[in-house]
């Protein structure tokens, strides 16, 4: 089982329907992962394996965190579920 | 519930905006006028945007304006708000923004029944065809308590 940390800058909102959406693609699939919900400040300290967050922070985070995953539509279930299992591949 | 952080009161429909920062403005001003946040809470969200670029755009032609709680929100609340002429946020995957739910929230747990509702309705095209069409607050207002009782 995988850890992702779902986030977006002001820690509500974004984030949070982020996750709604996230955990629905991750339920219809059986991913194996879970996600708990964060802010920016979430990501000191944080050991989990991959981040879900929107495009534009995802493209800070990268090197920083073990995998940053950016959405960019957060309705979008196809690209939500081609970028986690995009994240799955690279673990193989 | 939804129903519960929304009213008539709290929604502005056909707003003239000049750009994303006057969309903002006056998507966010009945929640100022209500108390639910404050002046700063929406300077601190145009800050936001203008650091951090356009994240708040959120699905195609949908802005969910929110600070963090600190920033100035008083009360949870959801603000919903269309422009006549749609406006450029910088997102290119999404702009441009026609519909802005402006979100306050004081914590993070007591709204997420909410955003999950909200959730649904941004993938319902009939209420954003309700958005376009009608002028009554009211119609808005009941369609959310009707599809709460589904």
């Amino acid at each position: 089982m995988y850890k992702a940390l779902v986030c977006c800058r002001a820690g509500m909102g974004s984030s949070m329907l982020l996750k709604i959406k996230a955990d629905q693609v991750i339920s219809e699939n059986d991913f194996p992962i879970q996600t708990e919900h964060g802010n920016l400040d979430s990501l000191n300290g944080f050991t989990g394996d991959l981040v879900i967050t929107m495009e534009d922070l995802s493209n800070e985070l990268q090197g920083k965190v073990p995998y940053a995953l950016g959405i960019r539509n957060i309705m979008d279930k196809d690209e939500m579920k081609a970028k986690i299992q995009e994240f799955l591949d690279s673990k193989k | 519930m939804l129903k519960d952080l929304t009213s008539e009161k709290l929604i502005r429909l056909n707003i003239h905006a000049r750009d994303w920062q006057d969309a903002i403005r006056q998507a966010a001003q009945p929640l100022v006028d209500h108390n639910k946040i404050s002046i700063s809470y929406v300077e601190d969200i145009i800050a936001g945007v203008i650091e951090n670029g356009p994240y708040i755009v959120i699905t195609k032609h949908v802005a969910l304006p929110h600070a963090r709680a600190e920033a100035g929100a008083k009360e949870n609340a959801i603000g919903i708000a269309t422009l006549s002429q749609p406006v450029a946020f910088g997102n290119e995957a999404n702009d441009p923004v026609k519909y802005l739910f402006c979100l306050s929230a004081t914590d993070n747990s007591r709204h997420l029944s909410a955003l999950a509702e909200l959730a649904n309705l941004f993938e319902d095209k009939e209420f954003f065809k309700l958005l376009d069409t009608t002028k009554n607050k009211k119609d808005i207002i009941q369609y959310i308590k009707d599809k709460e009782e589904q």
